[in-house]
């Protein structure tokens, strides 16, 4: 996993001070089914799942693009996929931020890695919530 | 992911418990569908001990004393519960063999445990939670058979209902699936699927065959394939064959149409257990399938 550090942060406002909260994202466990994850994401309207273990210890994610782009090359029943392990579907290597990062550079590494949402997780590998886009632009159109 | 592979033990106090899982010697599961009668019961196990003896294939006693899922009322429907424990019970004592039986009602399962050393749950009950919550609370490992109409990434429910009422010792059996009415086919791909739930798989010939009563009031089947599909599943790394046998089939009191003429069992077997070991020489020699979808 690459864990981007805040290297050059002047400003006050942090990831911390605007991501959604674990109450307000979608995150299954890691013995969650496929099926989970796609409700998660539809019942919270954003398109990206974060796994952790039962000690909410960040595992992973899947991202509904990754959905997409297996849709094309699985050839199993959907009802077989459904009941896959989130496990095996999971990015192995995701980008996820310090929640002390600037909101700045967060953003730009939004732009440079071209996603819409960056887990954000604790020095100890906790979930701690999302920095999303929308959050983001929010912050920037208001200042 | 890799899943972690498990192996389960069958056996407790006097019996000695036998391994089934990866890498481990095939190991059989066989003997009358129904118990008919004590006599009976002793002369199966007696011959069928003889014949694994000779091959050195460990071996667990099956025989089942409540038929409940009979398609006709006046079809034989098991000696009962205790009397049918009492038989099983002093078969593993006579043969230091484990045993085990299926049961329908979840009462049942406060009793079952106690003398045999693997309780099934039967293909057509294998989603009943309260039956499922059941076997769990005998402490013993479970023999869940995959229902005709479910499929193999179904099992997946099963195992977690099992597994959230304290059960981690789980053998999981491909017994044919339905195909239009009255009719099994065999998915080979179920063992593979259902392995890769980290529990041994199974392979039950005799049921495989099947024609679920397609005659009426009972089934029929064609136990001409057993011997092909016994050879195709213990090539695909089964860890357990099942079958059952009978030494006079047509006067069998259930199953008459599938059960395996004992005379017949040596032969299969020792072709089982040849394959096996090829099988086991193969994944040492390269390795466990590594082709993937992508």
């Amino acid at each position: 996993m690459v864990k981007i550090m805040s290297i050059k942060n002047n400003k006050s406002i942090k990831v911390k001070d605007v991501m959604l909260p674990i109450s307000e994202i979608p995150v299954v466990y890691s013995d969650a089914i496929l099926k989970d994850a796609l409700e998660k994401m539809s019942a919270y309207k954003i398109g990206i799942v974060c796994v952790v273990d039962q000690k909410n210890k960040f595992v992973g994610l899947i991202t509904d693009g990754d959905i997409r782009r297996m849709l094309l090359t699985v050839q199993k029943p959907l009802s077989a996929l459904f009941m896959e392990d989130v496990l095996d579907h999971i990015s192995t290597s995701p980008t996820y931020v310090d929640p002390e990062l600037s909101i700045d550079n967060a953003t730009k590494l939004i732009g440079k890695k071209l996603v819409w949402d960056l887990p954000v997780v604790s020095k100890n590998m906790s979930l701690l919530g999302l920095f999303h886009l929308h959050k983001a632009l929010e912050f920037y159109l208001k200042n | 992911m890799t899943t972690h592979k498990k192996i389960i033990s069958v056996g407790y106090d006097s019996v000695n418990p036998i391994k089934i899982g990866p890498r481990l010697p095939l190991v059989f599961i066989g003997g009358p569908c129904a118990i008919e009668t004590y006599d009976h019961s002793m002369f199966m196990a007696e011959n069928i001990q003889k014949i694994c003896e000779d091959l050195k294939i460990q071996w667990i006693f099956k025989s089942c004393y409540d038929k409940d899922c009979r398609s006709s009322p006046n079809s034989f429907h098991g000696v009962g519960l205790d009397h049918g424990l009492n038989i099983l019970s002093k078969i593993r004592k006579e043969f230091g063999v484990p045993v085990v039986s299926d049961f329908s009602d979840v009462n049942d399962g406060n009793y079952i445990g106690e003398v045999c050393d693997l309780v099934q749950v039967p293909a057509y009950l294998c989603r009943q939670t309260s039956i499922l919550k059941a076997a769990a609370k005998t402490k013993r490992p479970i023999h869940l058979k995959k229902g005709q109409f479910m499929s193999p990434w179904n099992m997946k429910n099963s195992v977690k209902k099992l597994e959230a009422n304290g059960c981690d010792q789980i053998l999981l059996t491909e017994r044919g699936t339905f195909f239009g009415y009255n009719m099994l086919i065999n998915d080979f791909t179920s063992l593979p699927i259902m392995n890769k739930t980290g529990y041994p798989v199974c392979y039950d010939a005799t049921h495989s065959i099947q024609l679920p009563t397609s005659m009426g009031s009972i089934s029929g089947g064609q136990r001409e394939f057993i011997p092909a599909l016994v050879r195709a599943a213990v090539a695909l790394g089964i860890n357990a064959l099942f079958m059952e046998v009978h030494d006079n089939p047509s006067k069998a009191l259930s199953d008459s149409n599938t059960v395996l003429d004992i005379k017949y069992l040596k032969l299969i077997l020792s072709q089982a257990i040849e394959i096996h070991n090829v099988y086991l020489d193969l994944m040492e020699r390269y390795g466990e399938d590594n082709v993937h979808q992508k």
